[in-house]
């Protein structure tokens, strides 16, 4: 299957320092792939750099096989999500959710018919009308999700989604995004800094040291690296056993 | 809890005491004034100055003219408020023009009614340097921009008043509100810079900043110093109108200029109290999260 991302050796420094070096990255299309690794590895800028939100000093990226290494991120038609949900505070939920199928000039019946369906799924109906600060941090995500999903993006960049989320609200949201993903077959990045996290979301696994990237084929080689932190943990867990 | 109960009374009876309890009692004076219960040539009880004022033509057409000026200089101070510290974002940050953009505040409103004067008159430094290049062949033929029935001096120097209050305030904001986020997140959704501009920036600032601008329009629409040195005797600005009525010489038009006074005050109240009924969130400057 032709890969949906093939990042070939790409570096990026800031000023004397070396964020990512050399990097290579394939994700196929319809999977999702895990990265993880400590503070300040560079993970989200190798993100943004497949946003086109920060430029490459070089290497080529691939979308589809098409070069976009140059290409504007109005055009990527990747999307980007942070930490924190972003949604925008002058827009109710809805839209929030129709901001993409606006940007496109979808017409209005079918955006509307699109929205209802989205908050629906998203199980939002009775929120649909409310405003960004009158919704818990879950359900904020939620939408952000859903905000994402309804314009059906190549790819989906997702930088620490759950990071601010307590562990209830964080697995229910494992969930949901599991499900979104399959039924609309996204593909996505997925960085995070919880191994569990990353092993439940992510069909592969990539690993971000000092800015350079390993990536694991299956899940399976990343429980046995001994570097990965995965052992360690078990370790831990099994001694309440 | 009883310590922090008998702080917040007393922050209450010190706000009362400071704020409220003066400026009710103005208007509670101007009231009788008005109606003739007090004042000089007090008579006792009448209507005379209300109707008056609310059947006459000056006080609305003061009132309009205010309006209009309050409108078009916010409108244009915020153009460029909005220009400036959207483009020039980075530099607002550091370097000179982060310490000079303060600098326009220093300026009392008189000091910056006097330049616009000196500046903008048919006598001023730009009428001599258009006569001087040859662009005039009169200083007369200098366009009225003092003392004109438009308002034009008021505007112009309202809007280098307030211009730098905005400009610190979008700059603020924009980092303050994540609002470079917004626009990373918006343009991977594939929004073009125009859209990016209409659809997430300028809403995301104008309506954080909505409370300000409609409290900037009413001190522009009671601002003294500058219309009284720049504007003309018909139409006056609204405080102009007022404060010539109580100071005047004929002690008949007191009652006048304190039924105006009051009148304004409840048209201004009235306003902020139909924005505060549409959006109950209207004075709160955070927001909970729940």
């Amino acid at each position: 299957m032709k890969p949906i991302l093939n990042i070939q050796d790409v570096s990026k420094s800031f000023g004397k320092e070396q964020i990512l070096s050399h990097i290579d990255l394939t994700l196929e299309q319809n999977t999702v792939l895990s990265l993880v690794g400590s503070s300040g590895s560079g993970k989200t800028t190798l993100l943004k750099i497949i946003a086109g939100l920060e430029t490459q000093d070089s290497g080529t990226i691939y979308l589809h096989g098409e070069e976009v290494s140059n290409m504007k991120p109005q055009h990527r038609n990747s999307i980007y999500l942070y930490q924190e949900a972003l949604l925008f505070p002058h827009l109710n939920v809805f839209e929030n959710i129709a901001f993409g199928l606006r940007l496109r000039k979808t017409p209005e019946a079918l955006l509307k018919q699109k929205v209802t369906e989205m908050v629906s799924f998203l199980g939002m109906e009775t929120h649909a009308t409310k405003m960004s600060h009158q919704l818990s941090g879950g359900q904020r995500q939620r939408v952000s999700f859903g905000r994402a999903m309804i314009i059906e993006p190549s790819l989906l960049l997702l930088d620490e989604p759950f990071g601010a989320l307590d562990s209830v609200t964080r697995e229910k949201m494992q969930v949901l995004f599991k499900d979104l993903a399959k039924q609309m077959q996204i593909s996505a990045v997925f960085v995070t800094h919880d191994l569990k996290e990353a092993i439940v979301m992510g069909d592969s696994i990539g690993k971000i040291t000092k800015g350079e990237l390993t990536q694991f084929s299956d899940l399976k080689s990343f429980y046995n690296d001994k570097d990965s932190g995965i052992k360690k943990e078990v370790e831990f867990w099994k001694q309440f056993n | 809890m009883r310590q922090k109960r008998r702080y917040r009374n007393f922050s209450n009876l010190l706000f009362i005491a400071i704020v409220t309890l003066p400026v009710a009692s103005g208007l509670v004076y101007a009231l009788l004034y008005s109606l003739g219960f007090i004042g000089l040539l007090n008579k006792g009880f009448t209507t005379d100055a209300w109707e008056t004022i609310l059947l006459g033509k000056p006080f609305w057409s003061s009132l309009g003219f205010s309006f209009y000026i309050a409108m078009v200089t916010i409108i244009i101070s915020l153009t460029v408020s909005l220009s400036i510290a959207i483009s020039w974002r980075k530099n607002l940050n550091k370097g000179a023009l982060s310490s000079l953009i303060y600098l326009p505040l220093c300026f009392p409103g008189t000091v910056m009614a006097f330049f616009s004067y000196q500046t903008l008159s048919k006598s001023g430094l730009l009428s001599r340097i258009g006569f001087q290049l040859g662009w005039i062949d009169d200083l007369r033929m200098f366009p009225s921009w003092i003392n004109d029935a438009y308002g034009i001096g008021i505007i112009i120097t309202s809007v280098l008043l307030i211009t730098p209050f905005f400009i610190i305030l979008f700059s603020n904001l924009y980092t303050s509100e994540k609002v470079e986020e917004y626009v990373q997140l918006a343009k991977t959704f594939g929004a073009s810079k125009r859209q990016v501009l209409l659809k997430v920036t300028l809403p995301i600032l104008l309506k954080k900043a909505s409370v300000t601008i409609y409290l900037f329009i009413i001190f522009v629409m009671g601002s003294y110093e500058v219309p009284l040195l720049l504007g003309r005797q018909d139409p006056q600005m609204i405080s102009v109108a007022i404060l010539q009525k109580i100071q005047k010489y004929n002690l008949y038009d007191i009652p006048k200029g304190y039924a105006m006074s009051v009148l304004y005050v409840v048209l201004v109240i009235g306003v902020l109290f139909i924005l505060y009924r549409k959006n109950k969130t209207f004075f709160k400057t955070e927001m909970k999260h729940s």
